[in-house]
């Protein structure tokens, strides 16, 4: 008789506050039904406050893994991309999120984890290692990712150079990098304010990529990051 | 017949029980004496002393966090049995894996919420029925998936889940229907909450064959028998003033309680473990610093609560249980 494989989380032995700030972190049934309910409410508000429209859904996965990349400029890019896929994918989804902005303190941390399923990826200490486990996530086959290449929002409106984590992510896995351009979210929410504006905002998703034979390193991750790049501008809408 | 406000909700005599307040002393006075010790081997010990005082301040924490609803009132030590239950399911289901399974996981969640209703309501009928529905609602719910490779390990990790934490734990939350529910719960906790302590104290102090070397590797056969020893007169004489005026209070019987809560105490514990070596970890949590998780604090009640409820029930009689339901309304 063959022996019954019993996976356990993988944050099983960290105390509640290391959970809460590592990258293994596995959502369990409030995780879930948290971000169930706040995407439900957050895709709700963007359709009704901003007219949010997706395009190119035919591009978008429809199973784990999947890494989606777009552009960033308001804290409501994190939305417009998961929202556009169905709920059963939204659950299983976990935005990286900057850890040293949503990961500073135990209630920030708390809200990032249950009500958006958020994993921290912090920019400072962006490096292969602490890359790694994410890597490991995706390889396991289990989550999808929501990735901002830039490392921060747009000041200006313009896409800035693109950081190489994108690159040291997926370099070498076979897992799906949906692009997608947000049109209308820098105007909507812009970086140094809270209020949001009724400004349209329309997401268009492209192709996915894939870097089965890219070279996990720096050669891997620059022909990454051009194709990445150029896959996103391709989306811009030509003004 | 009293109405269900107070029922639930009256927190006179709170304090009044002999059994209250044995308990009630003895704990604040181990608390004091592990402060104490650890402040005493600060110098010497520094190590030592750090853990004893971790220990302690997280029993401190346990303490309030579990006699306070007790003495509160009902509804609050049935609330404090739920949220043991959940958090005991909780760990159980991160350490097998269950928790990846939604379905499963959320119908356990559903049961144990639905015995809890049923200990505010006091309707026993609700709960045996329960025992069945609920492993029902679990295979039937796990065909929705239409996900057959899986299928046997996730309904019997869930239903096995269910019987432990929502049905057995839970009976703790039943027997909060007696009338004198303060002393009982008291009398249970506290006993178990020894034999832990006791387990582990004679099983370092005693050597000898080891009971369950596969099992239990730090644990002898004399130490179990020694904790076996102790356990059984404290817990019987607890008993013996929980339940006076019934006829579990006679001597065969509280001594007889006394035992099987001292066995069972300790074979919950070993049910903990053999779930933790099967599984392949070494706490059920680390919510508790010092202790691991909730689990590994209340794996001596999982089997000894059940032990209390179905004696008492038996021998004792309708008189120990009050006799209407709360919010349905009828008889019990």
């Amino acid at each position: 008789m063959s022996k019954w494989e019993f996976r356990p989380a993988r944050d099983q032995a960290l105390s509640p506050a290391a959970q809460a700030i590592s990258s293994v972190r596995e959502p369990g049934l409030v995780s879930t039904l948290g971000v169930a309910i706040s995407t439900t409410l957050s895709l709700t508000y963007l359709k009704l406050y901003h007219g949010y429209r997706a395009h190119g859904v035919e591009h978008l996965p429809t199973q784990t893994p999947f890494v989606l990349v777009a552009n960033h400029s308001s804290h409501l890019d994190h939305a417009c991309l998961r929202n556009a896929l169905p709920l059963s994918l939204r659950v299983r989804t976990m935005p990286l999120a900057a850890g040293d902005v949503f990961f500073t303190s135990a209630v920030k941390a708390a809200m990032a984890t249950r009500l958006i399923g958020a994993l921290p990826m912090w920019r400072k200490k962006v490096g292969p290692k602490a890359l790694a486990e994410l890597r490991e996530r995706l390889e396991a086959r289990d989550v999808g990712f929501v990735l901002f290449p830039e490392g921060a929002r747009t000041r200006d409106g313009q896409l800035l150079k693109l950081k190489a984590g994108i690159g040291m992510l997926v370099a070498g896995l076979d897992v799906p990098v949906v692009p997608a351009w947000i049109d209308g979210a820098f105007h909507a929410l812009r970086p140094e304010t809270w209020v949001p504006r009724p400004v349209r905002v329309n997401v268009r998703f492209g192709p996915a990529l894939r870097f089965p034979t890219a070279s996990n390193d720096r050669e891997g991750w620059e022909q990454v990051l051009t194709d990445v790049e150029a896959a996103i501008k391709a989306l811009r809408p030509q003004a | 017949m009293t109405s269900t406000w107070q029922a639930l909700f009256s927190i006179d005599q709170a304090i009044d029980h002999p059994v209250v307040r044995i308990v009630g002393l003895t704990t604040v006075s181990a608390i004091l004496l592990g402060l104490a010790a650890a402040w005493l081997l600060g110098q010497k010990k520094p190590d030592l002393a750090r853990d004893i005082r971790t220990r302690t301040l997280t029993w401190i924490a346990l303490s309030l966090l579990t006699l306070g609803p007790i003495l509160a009132g009902r509804a609050w030590a049935i609330l404090l049995v739920c949220v043991l239950s959940l958090a005991c399911y909780r760990e159980f289901a991160r350490a097998t894996g269950l928790f990846r399974h939604t379905l499963a996981s959320a119908s356990v969640v559903l049961g144990i919420l639905a015995i809890t209703f049923t200990h505010i309501d006091n309707w026993p009928g609700l709960r045996t029925g329960l025992i069945a529905y609920v492993p029902l609602l679990i295979l039937i719910g796990a065909i929705l998936q239409d996900e057959p490779k899986g299928y046997v390990q996730r309904c019997a990790l869930a239903c096995s889940a269910f019987l432990l934490f929502g049905v057995g734990l839970g009976r703790l939350g039943t027997l909060t229907a007696t009338v004198e529910y303060r002393a009982v719960l008291c009398a249970i906790i506290f006993s178990c909450q020894l034999s832990d302590v006791a387990a582990y104290c004679c099983g370092k102090a005693m050597g000898g064959p080891k009971l369950f070397p596969q099992t239990s590797p730090n644990k002898t056969l004399a130490g179990h028998l020694g904790a076996l020893l102790i356990i059984t007169p404290l817990s019987a004489g607890l008993y013996h003033l929980a339940f006076a005026g019934t006829p579990i209070a006679a001597w065969p019987h509280a001594i007889t309680l006394g035992l099987l809560t001292a066995a069972l105490a300790q074979l919950g514990d070993l049910v903990i473990g053999s779930i933790k070596r099967d599984v392949g970890v070494k706490d059920m949590g680390a919510i508790l610093p010092g202790h691991g998780g909730v689990l590994d604090r209340c794996n001596s009640l999982l089997l000894v609560a059940p032990i209390v409820y179905h004696y008492a029930n038996y021998f004792a009689g309708p008189e120990i249980w009050i006799p209407q339901r709360l919010i349905t309304g009828g008889v019990p």
